[in-house]
């Protein structure tokens, strides 16, 4: 993004980092969802980036806690003023866990890996403007792209993408990842644990943890009582936000709260029936009283928003996520303007998690109450993938949009949004990602974030917060969920963190 | 010449059941293999996610195997189990067979524990139940199985949980920590063990009592204590061998029902069981792994009945010779 090159051409440094003091010890953390496999690269689930993410595989750039991107095994990166090249520097004296230096060729192989159409990378497509990745000497890597791209550092620090791999591992990648990160994989049980432990190899400061073992428990309640009863020291991200109340009034626990980049949306099948007519989608958005699905679904912990977009966004336009102010009167008039004076009927297809589930029946009382009558239907993931993502065969549905800046979906006109406006800002996307000044990609983004707010593409819902609960000496855990990692880089036990560490956003 | 005729004749029953037994298999293999293959969800695009673009996703689809046809797919799995090979998992990339023999390190010893538990309660219970019919004791010990059957596994569990774990730290809440350390991992199965079992028990104490009490009403009980036998002579020396031949089905049938209970019991208690490998394999259209668990499970029933059958012949001498 260009926001971290505030100036383009100009030289972002990077210090090694400094980091917690050692205690050592094991930490369990516990997790909702455990990963379908070990390998980020040909897996889209963001379990598996959570725990090898940033802690055993690393990038040259990536996102510290608050979202910015930060020079990890480049120790700089320029970029040339006509966007096209970017130029990294390599961190020397970097070596994989099993002891294989880290060269340049290495990071080639790894990002041509990603980049190859046929890689099978979840996220390559979002690489596909690379058209070459040289090493001119063995410590700099040269990424051209065929058309300038600000989104460009931002992707390659988020996603799986931008991995650096040991071209000698990568046969084992499925059952033995090796990577350069503070930890390094030592086993695992399947959809019970994976254990990590300090990498004794790893450039940066040493881990504080000797190992730490993620722990998975497919229900809520028993991973609040391994957390009560000391089983785990750390639940990553609650799944019911409103268990939380059980934490906040007990001093031996403390709650880190901050945003994800998240969209819990009411997404709205533009070409079913009814939701074809703007003012029958505004209708939708002027019925639902975001704040009280907010205080409800998230506890509280979140932001309402207006369009697709999250605070973290350098484009972020507050001013549209009052547009649709909760107007239970005005849903009723424009319905009746759009010709259903009397209402009509839908159905509501949920997925199986805890916000979609909460908001629902909610969502269904507060349609009623315009005259829609709103018919619940829950389904399992998979088939929501199928049937909804897939098919298009939905009404309307509740989903997080996980994704980080995912706004040109709006601009893809097979998405299952099926929104009419999609060539439009398909064009708008691809003018916003060529500018090459912060100030023009930020004007042409909004425009994007007030357009399709305009056309009430989705009810927008809001931004959840990630809802981190540890024992109270635990320090060094991510202040938020912006990252798909849940990074453990300074996580120890009684340790205190450099202020560098805490400016970028890791819980004290 | 008459040794081997005698022997071929006291074979052919129990080759005939397992004759049953294979087509029985052959049929639950076309029945999972079709169900699941019919189920809509792309296991390519669960793996990809929703940013991959429909060509990853076809790409993965042949990658994976899954635009084969659906007979050779299904001669592809057969083919597999029966040279032993349940095949590689394309979601982990793992062995399924090792998988599986891991989950059932925790699910075997988790379900015979459960049983043990539950004959022990319904046993003792069922028998007093019948023995002390119409006294107070009696119908106390109906009344409290009568709860012990309406109470789910699923909230036995949670609340064995928060009265001995949260509040007084006996067991540990939840986990497996593996078989490395015996004695602790037994003590992590003393809770699930404990909630499967406490309603597996109550239902077994009424058939043990509905068993023991058809006996006690029998013309051939009432002759053996016209003899001058107590309840409980006639009961030990006529009646429990008789009331045994029900009860032996009850038990193979409750075996299975407890392999069902430990997916629940495994949910709350986070055990790596067969129950959480086969609920996140669905989850994760990890349709070879359900697949191969389905038949599993399936070949274990049939085993299971197959023993039950067995014994008939051991509890009843006049069922000898017949089929």
């Amino acid at each position: 993004m260009a926001f971290a090159i505030a100036t383009l051409g100009s030289v972002v440094g990077g210090s090694q980092p400094s980091g917690a003091a050692s205690s050592g010890g094991t930490l369990v953390i516990g997790s909702a969802v455990a990963p379908p496999s070990l390998d980020p690269t040909s897996n889209a689930s963001a379990a598996i980036d959570e725990v090898f993410d940033y802690n055993v595989y690393q990038h040259l750039v990536e996102l510290d806690p608050k979202g910015a991107v930060i020079p990890v095994l480049a120790t700089k990166y320029t970029m040339s003023p006509d966007g096209l090249k970017y130029t990294f520097t390599l961190r020397s004296g970097v070596s994989f866990s099993n002891g294989d230096p880290m060269t340049a060729a290495d990071v080639v192989y790894s990002l041509n890996r990603a980049v190859n159409p046929k890689s099978g990378y979840p996220y390559q497509s979002l690489v596909a403007d690379v058209s070459s990745v040289t090493s001119p000497d063995p410590s700099t890597v040269v990424v051209t792209l065929t058309h300038p791209d600000n989104q460009f550092l931002y992707n390659l620090a988020a996603y799986s993408n931008g991995i650096v791999l040991d071209p000698s591992a990568v046969a084992t990648i499925a059952t033995n990842p090796v990577g350069t990160g503070p930890y390094m994989y030592q086993s695992q049980i399947s959809n019970y644990d994976v254990v990590l432990v300090a990498n004794p190899k790893y450039w940066g400061p040493k881990p504080g943890m000797s190992s730490v073992t993620f722990r998975y428990f497919s229900s809520a309640t028993t991973m609040d009582s391994a957390l009560q009863s000391g089983q785990i020291q750390v639940i990553d991200n609650l799944d019911n936000s409103q268990d939380v109340s059980q934490f906040t009034h007990n001093s031996s626990f403390k709650v880190i709260h901050g945003p994800t980049e998240g969209k819990i949306d009411l997404t709205l099948n533009n070409a079913a029936g009814p939701l074809k007519k703007l003012k029958v989608r505004q209708a939708v958005t002027y019925a639902i009283d975001k704040q009280a699905i907010l205080r409800t679904a998230g506890a509280g912990y979140g932001t309402v928003i207006g369009s697709d977009q999250v605070p973290g966004d350098p484009w972020y336009t507050p001013s549209v996520n009052n547009a649709y102010r909760y107007n239970p009167k005005k849903a009723k008039e424009l319905l009746a303007q759009a010709g259903y004076r009397h209402g009509f009927s839908m159905t509501l297809t949920l997925p199986p998690y805890g916000y979609a589930t909460t908001a629902g029946p909610l969502i269904q009382a507060e349609l009623a109450a315009v005259g829609i009558k709103v018919a619940i239907k829950n389904i399992a993931w998979a088939l929501w993938i199928s049937k909804v993502f897939t098919d298009h065969n939905y009404q309307m549905t509740i989903i997080d949009q996980v994704e980080a800046r995912d706004i040109s979906e709006y601009g893809d006109c097979s998405y299952y949004f099926n929104y009419a406006g999609c060539k439009q800002v398909g064009a708008m996307v691809s003018a916003a990602t060529a500018a090459t000044t912060t100030r023009a990609e930020i004007a042409k983004f909004r425009a994007i974030v007030r357009k399709i707010s305009a056309d009430a593409a989705n009810g927008w819902l809001y931004n959840p917060d990630q809802l981190t609960v540890a024992k109270k000496s635990i320090v060094g855990l991510p202040g938020s969920g912006l990252t798909e990692s849940f990074n453990l880089s300074y996580v120890s036990v009684g340790g205190s963190l450099s202020q560098k560490v805490k400016a970028e956003g890791f819980a004290s | 010449m008459d040794a081997t005729r005698r022997l071929a004749r006291a074979a052919a029953p129990f080759l005939r059941r397992v004759g049953t037994i294979v087509v029985a298999l052959w049929g639950a293999s076309v029945l999972v293999f079709t169900v699941l293959n019919v189920l809509p969800g792309s296991p390519a695009q669960v793996i990809l996610g929703t940013q991959a673009t429909p060509q990853a996703v076809r790409q993965l689809t042949a990658q994976l195997g899954l635009n084969k046809s659906l007979l050779r797919q299904y001669v592809d799995w057969v083919g597999g189990l029966l040279h032993g090979s349940l095949g590689v998992s394309y979601i982990s990339h793992l062995g399924i067979g090792a998988q599986i023999a891991q989950a059932l390190s925790v699910t075997g010893p988790l379900v015979l524990f459960a049983l043990v538990i539950g004959l022990a309660i319904g046993l003792p219970l069922g028998f007093i139940g019948a023995v002390r019919h119409g006294r107070f004791s009696g119908s106390l010990i109906g009344g409290l199985s009568q709860i012990g059957m309406a109470v789910p596994t699923v909230v036995a569990g949670l609340l064995l949980v928060i009265i001995l774990t949260v509040k007084f730290h006996v067991f540990p809440t939840s986990g497996f920590p593996g078989w490395s350390d015996p004695l602790q991992a037994l003590r992590s199965l003393v809770l699930p063990a404990f909630s499967l079992g406490l309603v597996e028990g109550a239902i077994l104490s009424r058939y043990v009592r509905a068993s023991i009490l058809e006996q006690l009403r029998s013309d051939y009980l009432r002759t053996a204590r016209s003899k001058g036998l107590r309840v409980g002579q006639a009961l030990r020396r006529h009646g429990i061998r008789n009331a045994a031949i029900p009860l032996v089905t009850v038990v193979g049938l409750e075996l299975a029902s407890l392999i069902v209970g430990a997916i629940v019991v495994e949910n709350v208690f986070a055990l790596p069981g067969l129950g959480l490998l086969l609920l996140d394999s669905v989850n994760n259209r990890d349709l070879l792994t359900v697949q191969d668990i389905a038949m599993l499970v399936a070949t274990a029933v049939l085993v299971i009945n197959l023993v039950v059958d067995v014994s008939y012949h051991l509890l009843d001498p006049r069922l000898k010779g017949q089929s």
